[in-house]
């Protein structure tokens, strides 16, 4: 049905040297089938899927190669073709589904949009359709939900209807570009199952751009794999398990960086780091020139510590809690009951406690250079000259896996991966207690969210560090963290060591257990 | 909504009370009043000054005056005019009126020309259509309104297919409802059209940045995904997104065009508040000028507000806050 043939695809980037993001691209797609492309990120898996529909960014240009649909030749088709190809036969769901749909417009004026430029259905026949295809992806109040604006939905009502308005006019090729990345597990696994569904009743071939290889193995047959621009292995799911290729074996089976060495064991006589005494935290808000309270609780009688050199890791779904904890440790909020010690003292501001982020890039200053970064805690204890200041971060950034030879480039100049690294560095550099990592795993791609925890567990073996993991879904859990608690609505549900997950009987862990397991969570097997 | 507006309103209320305090001060601050050129007067008495003074209330303290003032406002003259021995109110309403004339057509007119033309400059982001905007648009801005003014009464006097200021002939006052109406329109035609052209190219260019900035997002291009055509694509999703930096420009342009409108009307002789405004600062005519500007400040009030209800209706995303 969609031929590609050597597509190359350039960015300018305004220095002479354009981007190759596409380079010599060749794949077919069959109708029915599922061809999954995986790829970390920056590979050009996003720019494949916007080159296919013509939706290159403004600074983008096709070089040279060929996309065929049914025989059309999409790139050399004049603009009204296009138009009437994309959304009725191609259509496209992005990766953001709060950013893809637009925020000032009903979600059934938005839909209507669409039936409007390829139908010629009346406001009625219109109106019904779009009800029957907000039902048919699982959206149970299909009125409610055309009246509504993007910001009134959930996540995952959200993605749900991006898909709706996507499919609306039938398309017979779905291009799925990272649908799951932004929703929580549980979310997660709900949408997978809806687009295999989908995929069956409305007899779509599907192109599902991911980094996750463990989601592709329910929706496709064969996938390809690429890197740089280039598609360095295609074909089965099962020969490419059998590749020998390192990189292809790193995005499938991620887990295989952690548990390739053996997990190191600490064996200090174990103090408790962090002692949480039923910690309690409500939020009041309340408008001017108006006596109505709203109370949000935030956290209900806490329990929880944590001994020296072992990893907690705090599971909930958003909204549950966590980070509202990680704040009160840290020392950023006060409790409004109960209390939180850090060895054995009241937690207060200070290196003791560090927290890592979701996303280091807006943590860090872009401006400043990683040597300034790393030594600015240093600086403000006011240890060391500046030369030994210097040289303590240097090392500190070899520790993390940075070549030192980076120190004087800017923060902005790093990826994502590396700048997570350098986030650690500093956090490091302040000799802390206690690591709080928030969720600072979650913006990566498995294989550099598993590379990342292998330097964790090296850095916990040499230096006896202790670490409170805080994140939305169980990926590698089991080879990590000695302890997981599940947080629902500001309490604690759920505490066990790891390994025994498995064996919870609480309804909302098992909710997040079996959702994992549905899309295949990189180590969740260790679990049983 | 009631809320909502109930609370815009307030904070009107306070700002105006402000402003008028603030210009109390200031016409204190500056040198001279009403009096002043008269002491110049070997004829005028010295008993006759402080009587006149005492009859105007100008030998009271600030605060008195302040009050004083304030009853006045209360009763609807918004003090008493010293040059033309009158409330205030009665020269300055149809002065007002006359300057809503200008600027109510104006404000529709220019808007009316700029969301198309702002929109489609926007749309052809490269190549000549972009180039002829982006020169003309420039040029437009660099010129003095002062100068536009100027070119539009000489473009009156040269070919005579305009009347040269006023607001009236003295022909069409009796002549029926009709012909006044169209001799109004005449005579607005020239002012108005200044009005617009001064107006309509920064707003067009603020249209084409903030409609070129939506174009860039995501949601468009995912809209563009599923085959939208382009005038759908422009006016139906991009326009609406960009609408909310555009309506706080509406409240913007109308302190704009009020204050090119007062210069316009001196050039143009037309009987608005600006001339009216002029004569009385010239000679220190205390209350017509605090009347003008405070009436000015209404104006501009009212515009904003205008912009917030339609920002409220709007927006889903203020809508919500309430």
């Amino acid at each position: 049905m969609l031929r590609v043939i050597r597509l190359s695809a350039d960015y300018e980037t305004g220095r002479n040297q354009p981007v190759h993001a596409l380079q010599n691209v060749s794949f077919e797609i069959a109708e029915q089938e599922g061809l999954g492309i995986l790829g970390e990120s920056g590979s050009g898996k996003s720019s494949l899927a916007q080159a296919v529909l013509g939706l290159l960014p403004q600074n983008g240009a096709i070089r040279e190669g060929r996309v065929e649909f049914r025989g059309t030749d999409l790139l050399s088709a004049p603009a009204g073709e296009l138009r009437r190809i994309r959304g009725a036969e191609i259509a496209l769901v992005s990766q953001e589904p709060a950013l893809a749909l637009n925020p000032v417009l009903s979600i059934g004026t938005q839909m209507s949009h669409v039936l409007e430029a390829h139908s010629r259905m009346n406001r009625a026949e219109r109106k019904e359709r779009i009800a029957g295809m907000l039902e048919d992806v699982g959206l149970t109040e299909p009125e409610r939900i055309m009246r509504a604006y993007p910001h009134q939905l959930s996540g995952g009502q959200r993605q749900r209807t991006a898909i709706a308005l996507a499919l609306v006019c039938r398309p017979d090729l779905l291009i799925a570009d990272e649908p799951l990345s932004s929703l929580d597990t549980v979310t997660q696994a709900e949408v997978l199952d809806l687009l295999l569904r989908l995929k069956t009743d409305l007899k779509l071939a599907i192109l599902f751009i991911t980094h996750n290889a463990g989601v592709l193995a329910r929706l496709c047959d064969r996938a390809l794999v690429m890197r740089a621009g280039q598609v360095i292995a295609s074909g089965r799911l099962d020969q490419l398990r059998a590749t020998a290729d390192a990189y292809v074996i790193g995005l499938q089976f991620p887990e295989t960086t952690i548990t390739s060495r053996p997990r190191p064991a600490f064996n200090a006589p174990s103090k408790p780091v962090l002692e949480v005494r039923k910690a309690s935290k409500r939020f009041v808000q309340q408008r001017p020139f108006s006596r109505k309270k709203f109370v949000v609780k935030g956290l209900e009688d806490i329990d929880l510590d944590i001994n020296q050199g072992q990893t907690l890791a705090l599971i909930g779904r958003s909204g549950s809690g966590k980070s509202t904890l990680a704040r009160c440790i840290a020392g950023f909020e006060q409790v409004d009951s109960g209390e939180i010690l850090i060895e054995a003292l009241q937690a207060s501001i200070g290196p003791q406690v560090q927290l890592i982020f979701q996303d280091s890039g807006t943590a860090l200053n872009p401006r400043f250079t990683a040597r300034e970064l790393i030594s600015e805690p240093l600086q403000i204890a006011g240890k060391g000259t500046p030369a030994e200041r210097t040289k303590t971060a240097l090392a500190l950034m070899e520790e993390v896996g940075l070549d030192p030879e980076w120190s004087e480039r800017s923060a902005g100049q790093f990826s994502g991966g590396q700048r997570q690294r350098l986030a650690l560095a500093r956090a490091l550099a302040a000799n802390p207690k206690l690591l709080i990592l928030d969720e600072a795993l979650s913006g990566l791609d498995l294989p550099l969210q598993a590379q990342m925890l292998r330097l964790l567990l090296d850095l916990q073996q040499r230096h006896g560090l202790t670490y409170l993991f805080i994140s939305h879904d169980l990926s590698f859990l089991p080879l990590f963290a000695d302890e997981v608690a599940v947080i629902h609505d500001g309490k604690i549900v759920e505490r066990k060591p790891a390994f025994r997950l498995q064996e919870s009987t609480d309804p909302i862990a098992r909710t997040l257990i079996e959702a994992s397991e549905r899309l295949h969570v990189p180590g969740v097997e260790a679990f049983s | 909504m009631t809320g909502f507006l109930l609370r815009r309103l307030g904070h009107a209320v306070l700002m105006l009370f402000g402003v008028s305090v603030l210009l109390f001060v200031l016409q204190q601050a500056a040198p001279g009043e009403f009096v002043t050129e008269m002491r110049l007067n070997p004829q005028i008495s010295a008993e006759t000054l402080n009587a006149l003074r005492s009859h105007y209330g100008l030998d009271q303290p600030l605060p008195t005056r302040y009050l004083r003032w304030l009853n006045s406002v209360a009763h609807g003259e918004l003090g008493y005019s010293f040059a033309y021995n009158v409330p205030a109110a009665q020269l300055l309403w149809p002065r007002a009126r006359n300057t809503l004339l200008l600027t109510i057509p104006a404000l529709l007119i220019s808007w009316f020309i700029a969301i198309p033309l702002g929109v489609l400059a926007a749309n052809s982001k490269s190549g000549c259509i972009n180039r002829l905007f982006g020169s003309s648009t420039s040029f437009f801005l660099a010129v003095p309104d002062v100068l536009l003014a100027l070119l539009a009464l000489m473009l009156a006097l040269r070919t005579g297919w305009f009347p040269v200021g006023g607001m009236h002939s003295d022909a069409a006052a009796p002549s029926g409802m009709w012909r006044g109406f169209t001799d109004l329109a005449w005579h607005m035609a020239l002012p108005v059209a200044v009005l617009v052209i001064a107006t309509v190219s920064p707003l067009i260019r603020q249209i084409r940045s903030a409609v070129l900035e939506v174009l860039d997002s995501t949601f468009i291009r995912s809209a563009k995904g599923n085959g939208l055509g382009r005038l759908t694509l422009l006016f139906r999703h991009a326009l609406p997104a960009a609408a909310n930096p555009l309506v706080s420009l509406f409240g913007l342009s109308v302190a704009l065009l009020l204050s090119m409108s007062f210069l316009t009307e001196v050039v143009m002789s037309w009987p608005g508040l600006g001339p009216l405004l002029l004569e009385a600062t010239l000679a220190r005519d205390l209350f017509v000028v605090l009347g003008a500007v405070m009436l000015s400040t209404v104006l501009l009030m009212i515009g904003n507000l205008l912009a917030d209800v339609l920002l409220y209706t709007l927006d889903p995303r203020i809508r919500m806050q309430g």
